[in-house]
């Protein structure tokens, strides 16, 4: 019997389930080697079984889960507890289940001030109110603050190598490739030492010579572009140049902090200011925690302890 | 004699803290010396004072490191209750007879647990204590004592006088230690070199009856008011009238009691310390009791030392200290309850009559009769003032080779000078012996190191009591119950001085039996006593950075001395802090670096001379490095010394002998342009006039960069061809140019330059020097006018006798004060100079052929630059601020560079030749080890953790970290950063920076420190607000 | 709730350590619930064990160093100030009141002013928490 294998979204946008799709021919092998029981993207699926009404809902029994999304509403909840119930291990997948991704940047208003402006701002036609607006939660939540989770990638969307090699890893009962170091572990940008010491607008484009590869550009931070690499979990390119910079733009900090608990805007603003650069140069300093901004790292302003 | 028949061996007689610094740096530069110390226990005078002048150190505290260290020193043998009777042969191959009194105590067995003291029947008065207190007839000197053994006083011992009675303590020693039947025993030891040490006493006023000393017990020395003052002195640091124990009011320091006196005694000499002292008593009292009224009467204030001028003027206008310049000649009892009359006239000239409730004799330093006797049966010259004759050109050398002297016995001094003394005798010495070094010591090898990697953590807690410092204040038997509570903790111990020589010994017992891997110590401080322990572990054969302390005296028990139970709960979270910190402690290995055996000295004066010629005898490479064309410095303008010795024919000697030497190599017009590397191995860049930069590789550096002299902007110089600076006078006077031989008057004028607002400090030699041009003046026309304005006559020490002579000789000196300066003006072909007199109260004219200008000494402008390569502090007038003004007097915190002569601040030739035979000494006692260590605690990369993102590269103030480049096993190329660990000197700028805790300092990892900062709130409440 | 507040103090080695120790040898007095982690350079201290020690329970975090221009390791201390307003920020962000740390300079030979630095945080603290429970209060 194949290992069965489930994959649950919840506050997500299926970037992650495309990713996996977008793993190319070596898919169709790795397909081979699970039974999916539980793919709301690729199968229609009912969460209740009918001889179990007195469950709010119920899911098939996995022996690997996939959860993408973080956690905003009762239902996610109630979902990822069911899949947490029945998965054996469980994969928090990409930077919302892992970070809370870019739903999170919402931590920074109360639920009712977010449900007040998208859904009934007084400038524009107020859309229906929600029937219950309580089954919100406080604030997005990742996967493991709500339950732990055996294995966590990254990503917006993770690289589909590291998906699946997550995925062989546990079919094959092999170690979980460790983590990966930051962006600029595998980025070739030249470096020349401390460069500019304001932070321009990401506007701006760098500073490179078309016909050069990258690797005889200078590294971007250098240049004053506030690229999120040093501070962001690297993977995007294999062991390859990172994908953003492969664009010659400045990393975004999709992949989330390097290190578990990190703070991406913390420990930026901190290598920044420690190297003389002015860190009050960068316009709306919350967004350097665009995509981690679950675990508390974004609050509402005001709430002074 | 030839040199193959020397000893390796040096005898250091004395054991304060002249000899043991002398001891010190004779062992470590590969020499055996016995330290022979008459009393029962090694420290001297120091342990006595309760605290030092100018920096308000706690006295045991600083010296205690030093007896510890001397204590376990392999190659320094202590020998206790021990006189040298007699010394013969010669240089090299000495003979010492010693006689060593019974201590009746077995040393061997002794543990120094105090049962015998306890239970003593017999006190007599304690001279530690200066006879305030009383002390058993078995003791030990003084708490902290090395060694810690007891001893028995045999003239108060009952069972010794009468074999039949008492012995109760050798009844009840638990090791059996007492032996009645010690006997007094001779050695005979051979030594290549001595170094007396041998120290002095104060003055006992009980001898003149003026001023009441023994006769009104409100009349105390100033060495029995510091063991008032002391917290570990017999009343616990409270100061109460002797008389009655009424709290004191007002109190009147008496100075030059025994000092320039010969009327009550023959110290005609100055003591040079009591103005110091006496002004850090009268601070010590006033900061703990702003009300009282405290006076100090003296004749002058000498206070000539480096701070010590900005030292007296916060006395004065900080503490609101009297200082009232009248000698007392007689104290009188007032009334029948112990307060005390004194009569004097004041400045302006009046009677005035106070009455105090105590008096305080600053009593002088002098040689005792033991010593002269010792002195002469040696066959060593002696001044009239019964000190060892020396001359300033060789101050650390006796009238017999190959016996050296350092410390009071040569005259008066504070504790750096004698600090300074004992190092520059052990390089003396040293020189002398060099070809016979390491011949006569026992290597110093730390048993193997235990591999405890493997091992988990077994943590033994040793709690000091401090005497009562801690124990006083915190539940110490409660804080030790919690730490045997502790995780990992297997042995916790209680000690009442764990930094004394005994538990040091037990302490290795422990670690050894119970196989203890890792150590807290929870006591004073780690920046003083860090060390100390760490050299425990190593000798009990772990890793000695296994090893914490907790705080627990002076950032707790004594801060929190009002709130005892804060003060113990905060003991238990330091302790507990140190203790999950020990646990994660790893072994740390030190990175050892060959020293490059030779030594850069910058400035060719006297100083640098003398410390380059000694490190040559010393068998090191020098590289002389001289700013003009010509070795000599400053003494180039110097015709004598205070004692008259002639200084252009010993200059000229000296820079024949340094040019002759062929290991001292010289760069004339040289400066130094850039300075890299470290301790062991610097590399410096100089620039020799015109010439091409070259480098120069060398383990250490001596600065004696020198002075500048001030260029008086006051007085009319420069304007009136008649008013001279004293250094051009001199030269005028050897010639004797028309302007002095014809000159019937001349006036002197003091603290030009000096001692004003914008250089608040003394010159120290200038007043001297006039003097000595006075009285040249005078002898050689009798019927010369010459007068000297002042502010105060600081010829301190043996110099004194120049200022007696001089008044002797009829020359007139007139004080003034800084309000009200004398001022010049022609006048016809001459000099008119005005000025107030004190004495008769009315302005005084004087018709001047020539004014001389006693002028500042300036540091060097060239400092700054220097400073700034090799990271020295120059202190706010712009001198080398040395590492410690008492103990480290020669020293930076910057290892490896040293300081001496001018550079450090203004002082007489005799001053800087020692001084810089100090820093050769210290240069010495490091290049001899031949390889150095550095300090472990430096960046480590996790290479876990690290991944090159270099954000730490430019923060890092050494330029210690690099970017590299490597490949994995599939051969990708990836990034990290490396350190390089000569460079970093620890200061976690990168850990600070890293984003992702790629790179911690050893032994402060973000690990260690977030444990720490859990331990420290454990108890703590959660944050969340709650009503 | 405790009576005074908890604060974490890291002391530079070279200035504020040396400080505490000479406020000893003075018997100077200062609240009893500080405690002090020894730390080569005030430049040593991540951002982050700040934030560990509030999340931990501290009621404040102090760094102390040496004065501008006297830093042992030369630009420690610069370090220290120029991630002062970096923690502060960070505190704000987290919903942490800003006041409950505070960056101070301190030389070896201050511990006067060491000691008043420690009161003076000790009662903005005590200010501070009291203000919170009154608004605590209205608003149940």
């Amino acid at each position: 019997m194949k290992p069965k294998l489930s994959f649950e979204w919840l506050h997500a946008c299926s970037g992650c389930e495309i990713a996996l799709l977008n793993y190319g021919e070596p898919l169709l092998a790795l397909l081979n080697r699970v039974e999916i029981v539980h793919f709301p993207l690729l199968m229609d699926h009912k969460y209740t079984r009918p001889e179990r009404e007195d469950l709010p809902l119920s899911l098939p029994e996995a022996d690997i889960g996939l959860v993408s999304g973080g956690v905003a509403h009762q239902e996610h909840l109630t979902v990822l507890h069911e899949m947490r119930r029945q998965c054996r291990t469980l994969i928090a997948l990409g930077t919302c289940a892992t970070h809370g991704g870019i739903p999170a940047m919402r931590n920074q208003w109360s639920t009712a001030d977010t449900l007040q402006t998208v859904l009934a701002a007084g400038d524009t036609e107020p859309g229906p109110m929600l029937d219950e607006p309580s089954l919100f939660l406080d604030r997005v939540y990742s996967v493991d603050e709500k339950v732990p989770v055996e294995v966590s990638l990254p990503g917006c969307p993770p690289q589909p190598e590291l998906i699946a090699a997550i995925i062989e890893a546990l079919l094959n009962k092999d170690t979980v490739p460790p983590a990966n170091k930051s962006v600029c572990e595998t980025c070739p940008t030249l470096r020349k030492g401390k460069g500019q010491t304001t932070i321009r607008r990401f506007l701006d484009n760098a500073d490179y010579d078309r016909d050069q590869p990258v690797s005889r550009m200078r590294c971007l931070l250098e240049q004053g572009l506030l690229c999120m690499g040093p501070v962001t979990a690297g993977g995007c390119g294999g062991k390859d140049t990172p994908l953003c910079l492969r664009a010659r733009v400045p990393c975004r900090g999709c992949y989330g902090p390097v290190r578990p608990g990190g703070n991406q805007l913390l420990d930026m603003k901190n290598a920044l200011a420690s190297n003389g650069i002015d860190h009050r140069s960068i316009v709306d300093r919350k967004s350097l925690l665009r995509f981690s901004g679950a675990h508390g790292l974004i609050q509402p302003a005001g709430k002074r302890r | 004699m030839s040199e193959d028949t020397m000893i390796g061996a040096v005898m250091v007689i004395g054991g304060g803290i002249s000899g043991m610094q002398a001891a010190l740096d004779i062992a470590d530069s590969g020499f055996f010396v016995y330290l022979v110390e008459k009393t029962g226990a090694i420290g001297g005078a120091m342990p006595q004072y309760n605290k030092v002048f100018p920096t308000n150190d706690c006295s045991m505290c600083i010296i205690a490191p030093k007896l510890v260290e001397c204590g376990r020193h392999a190659n320094i043998s202590i020998m206790t209750l021990s006189e040298v009777i007699d010394i013969s042969g010669r240089a090299g191959d000495f003979h010492v007879r010693v006689s060593e009194q019974p201590r009746y105590v077995d040393i061997n067995k002794c543990i120094a647990c105090g049962q015998c003291s306890a239970q003593c029947p017999k006190s007599v008065d304690d001279s530690f204590n200066s006879y305030i207190a009383k002390r058993k007839a078995i003791f030990i000197k003084y708490p902290q004592a090395v060694p810690l053994k007891y001893q028995i006083d045999p003239a108060a011992c009952l069972r010794l006088k009468d074999p039949d009675s008492c012995g109760i303590c050798a009844d009840i020693c638990p090791p059996g230690a007492i032996d009645f039947d010690h006997q007094p025993q001779k050695h005979e030891i051979q030594v290549g070199a001595v170094v007396m040490a041998l120290g002095f006493q104060t003055f006992d006023p009980g001898k003149a009856k003026v001023w009441g000393y023994g006769v009104y017990p409100n009349v105390i020395t100033s060495l029995q008011f510091e063991r008032y003052l002391a917290p570990n002195g017999p009343t616990d640091g409270v100061l109460a009238r002797p008389s009655d124990g009424k709290p004191v009011k007002k109190i009147a320091f008496l100075q030059c009691i025994g000092s320039r006196d010969k009327n009550h005694c023959n110290n005609e000499y100055c003591s040079a310390v009591c103005c110091m002292y006496a002004i850090k008593e009268a601070v010590m009292v006033k900061e703990a009791n702003p009300e009282l009224d405290v006076s100090i009467f003296y004749i002058d204030m000498r206070t000539p030392g480096k701070e010590f001028d900005r030292y007296y003027e916060r006395a004065r206008s900080e503490y609101g200290v009297k200082f009232i310049r009248s000698r007392i000649h007689g104290v009188e009892p007032k009334g029948g309850k112990g307060d005390l009359r004194l009569h004097y006239s004041s400045v302006q000239g009046k009677q005035v009559e106070e009455i105090v409730d105590l008096v305080v004799l600053s009593v002088g330093l002098e040689t005792p009769d033991s010593m002269v006797k010792l002195a002469e049966k040696i066959g060593i010259h002696m001044t009239p003032d019964r000190f060892a004759s020396i001359s300033a050109f060789m101050p650390v050398h006796t009238s017999k080779k190959g016996i050296f002297t350092c410390g009071a016995f040569n005259g008066p001094r504070d504790i750096p000078q004698s600090v300074i003394g004992g190092s520059a005798a052990a390089a003396s010495a040293v020189a002398l012996l060099t070809s016979v070094r390491n011949t006569r010591t026992r290597p110093i090898a730390p048993p193997a190191e235990r591999d405890v990697r493997l091992q988990s953590p077994k943590i033994g807690v040793f709690i000091c009591h401090c005497g009562t410092n801690i124990a006083g204040v915190i539940d110490v038997s409660e804080v030790a119950a919690f730490a045997a509570t502790l995780p990992q903790v297997v042995h916790v111990e209680r000690n009442l001085f764990t930094c004394a020589q005994d538990t040091q010994d037990l302490m290795i017992q422990q670690i050894k039996n119970l196989g203890l891997n890792r150590i807290v110590v929870a006591a004073c401080t780690p920046r003083t006593h860090e060390p100390l322990f760490r050299k425990t572990l190593k000798s009990a054969g772990i890793n000695e950075y296994l090893f914490e302390m907790a705080n627990i005296r002076n950032q707790n028990a004594w801060v929190h001395s009002q709130d005892p139970e804060a003060a113990t709960r905060k003991a238990k979270d330091l302790i507990r802090m140190a203790v999950v910190k020990v646990t994660s402690l790893t072994a740390l290995k030190p990175l050892r670096i060959p020293i490059t055996p030779s030594a850069l000295i910058i400035g060719g004066g006297v100083t640098g001379m003398t410390a380059a010629l000694n490190l040559a005898k010393q068998g090191y490479q020098i590289h002389l490095l001289e700013k003009t064309s010509q070795l000599g410095g400053n003494a180039l303008h110097l015709f004598q010394t205070w004692n008259g010795e002639h200084v252009p024919r010993y200059l000229m000697g000296l820079q024949e002998e340094v040019n002759n030497t062929p290991n001292i190599e010289i760069s004339y017009n040289t400066t130094v342009t850039a300075v890299t590397g470290h301790v062991g191995d610097f590399t410096t860049t100089i620039r020799s006039g015109t010439s091409r930069k070259r480098t120069i590789q060398h383990g250490v550096a001596i600065i004696t960069t020198g002075a500048k002299r001030y260029i008086p902007e006051e007085y009319e110089y420069g304007k009136i061809p008649k008013v001279v600076a004293s250094i051009e006078f001199d030269k005028l006077h050897m010639h004797n140019e028309t302007r002095v031989a014809n000159g019937k008057s001349f006036v002197f004028i003091q603290c030009v330059g000096s001692r004003n607002q914008e250089r608040p400090y003394c010159s120290k030699s200038c007043c001297t020097h006039s003097i000595q041009s006075a009285i040249k003046l005078k002898k050689e026309v009798p019927s010369r006018q010459i007068y000297i304005l002042y502010r105060e006559i600081r010829t301190y020490g043996q110099r004194e006798r120049i200022y007696s002579q001089a008044r002797e000789l009829g020359i007139i000196f007139i004080n003034y004060e800084l309000h009200g300066p004398p001022k010049i003006s022609r006048e016809d072909t001459g000099v008119l100079v005005e000025v107030w007199d004190h004495v008769l109260h009315r302005p005084l004219e004087i018709k001047a052929d020539m004014v001389i200008l006693a002028s500042a000494t300036l540091a060097s402008p060239e400092a700054v630059e220097l400073a700034n390569l090799f990271k020295l502090p120059l202190n706010a007038d712009g001198f080398f601020q040395e590492a410690h003004a008492k103990l480290r007097p020669v020293e930076f915190n910057v290892d490896g560079v040293f300081v001496a002569g001018l550079a450090h601040y203004p002082k007489p030739l005799e001053e800087s030749i020692s001084q810089a035979l100090a820093a050769a000494a210290k240069a010495g006692r490091l290049l001899a080890r031949k390889e150095i260590a550095l300090e472990p605690n430096t960046a480590l990369v996790d290479p876990v953790l690290c991944d090159g993102c270099g954000l730490c590269i430019d923060t890092c103030p050494y330029r210690a970290i690099s970017l590299v480049e490597y490949l994995d096993e599939a051969g990708t190329p990836l990034k990290t950063v490396a350190i390089d660990q000569v460079l970093c000197k620890g200061c976690g700028i990168c850990q600070g920076t890293c984003p992702k805790r790629g790179v911690t300092i050893a032994g402060f990892t973000y690990d260690q420190i977030e444990a720490q900062i859990d331990a420290a709130l454990m108890d703590a409440l959660p944050t969340e607000v709650t009503p | 709730m405790s009576p005074e507040p908890k604060i974490i103090a890291f002391c530079c080695n070279w200035c504020s350590y040396a400080a505490a120790d000479l406020a000893g040898i003075l018997r100077l007095q200062y609240p009893g619930s500080i405690r002090i982690i020894r730390v080569m350079c005030s430049g040593m201290v991540h951002p982050e064990m700040v934030l560990h020690a509030l999340d931990k329970g501290a009621d404040g975090v102090m760094i102390i160093g040496c004065h501008p221009g006297e830093c042992h390791y030369l630009t420690g201390n610069e370090m220290a100030l120029a991630r002062a307003e970096v923690i502060a920020d960070t505190l704000e962000d987290l919903g942490y009141a800003s006041e409950r740390f505070q960056l101070t300079w301190v030389s070896s030979a201050e511990p006067e002013r060491l000691v008043e630095a420690f009161r003076t945080m000790s009662g903005r603290l005590m200010l501070l928490r009291s203000e919170q429970q009154t608004s605590y209060a209205k608003k149940n």
